[in-house]
């Protein structure tokens, strides 16, 4: 009896031990335990791009614009566009096809 | 027309371009008129004598549709050259930014006139040339430029 005492209290000890094992083993770790500490990421801002559809890309930079302004910016983006490939057209080099304009879209 | 031969008519004599103005019927648009929409069956190309057009295509701006200006055509220049390229569609919008005249000449008007008179046609055949490779030629370029911006948004 004594003897089976003994080997029951040794087994559950043993169990005790290997649980501790398993659950330090697969338990998180302290330094993922604090997620709200870490600091958010910050969204680049994209430029709106005439071409792209709005899709993924953010629109934050026009959220505030009124629409009347968006649209004036958007027909002055046009006009420059044009301007730059009638550059390039007229004198066709590398540096001609992608020069920058005043466009605010492409800022 | 109120100043000189148009884009299409350049090469012709006074009398060939006489002749061929002649096919056509002036039209008078409001401010803020369109001449035609994007899908709209194209029987008529357009001769701008006085004013300007504002050609758009549709955009999602905002949360709202908006039509985009991607040209403005003046007087001398032509629009709607949909109506001599099959499938006969615009493939623009065409509004009125000031009151403004043109000269609407129908496709099969024009057909018949220069099948009769080749010499005539072939001028006004490679003045359309002109005008449409030019479109191609500034799309083109913008699409390029555009598509460089995008490469250098992903690469950044």
């Amino acid at each position: 009896m004594e003897l089976f005492l003994m080997v029951a209290c040794m087994g559950m000890f043993g169990l005790g031990i290997t649980c501790m094992a398993f659950g330090a083993a697969t338990g998180p770790r302290r330094d993922e335990a604090e997620p709200a500490t870490a600091p958010e990421p910050v969204k680049a801002e994209i430029p709106a791009r005439f071409f792209a559809k709005g899709g993924d890309v953010p629109i934050t930079i026009h959220a505030k614009v009124p629409m009347e302004v968006l649209m004036f910016q958007i027909e002055n983006h046009v006009r420059l566009e044009q301007a730059a490939a009638e550059s390039f057209i007229e004198f066709p080099t590398a540096e001609m096809l992608h020069s920058r304009t005043m466009s605010p879209l492409i800022q | 027309m109120s100043s000189g031969h148009p884009d299409l008519l350049k090469g012709l004599s006074p009398e060939e371009a006489e002749r061929t103005l002649a096919l056509g019927t002036r039209r008078t648009i409001r401010s803020g008129a369109s001449l035609f929409h994007l899908g709209d069956a194209a029987d008529c190309i357009y001769l701008i004598d006085r004013g300007r057009i504002k050609l758009t295509l549709p955009m999602h701006v905002m949360g709202r549709d908006q039509e985009v200006m991607v040209e403005e055509r003046t007087p001398g220049q032509t629009v709607g050259w949909s109506a001599l390229i099959p499938p006969y569609r615009f493939t623009l919008t065409a509004t009125a930014q000031l009151d403004t005249e043109l000269i609407a000449i129908s496709r099969q008007a024009l057909s018949d006139y220069l099948a009769g008179s080749p010499e005539c046609g072939y001028k006004v055949t490679m003045n359309l040339a002109t005008v449409i490779g030019s479109r191609l030629q500034l799309f083109q370029t913008m699409w390029l430029r555009e598509m460089q911006r995008n490469v250098e948004l992903r690469c950044a």
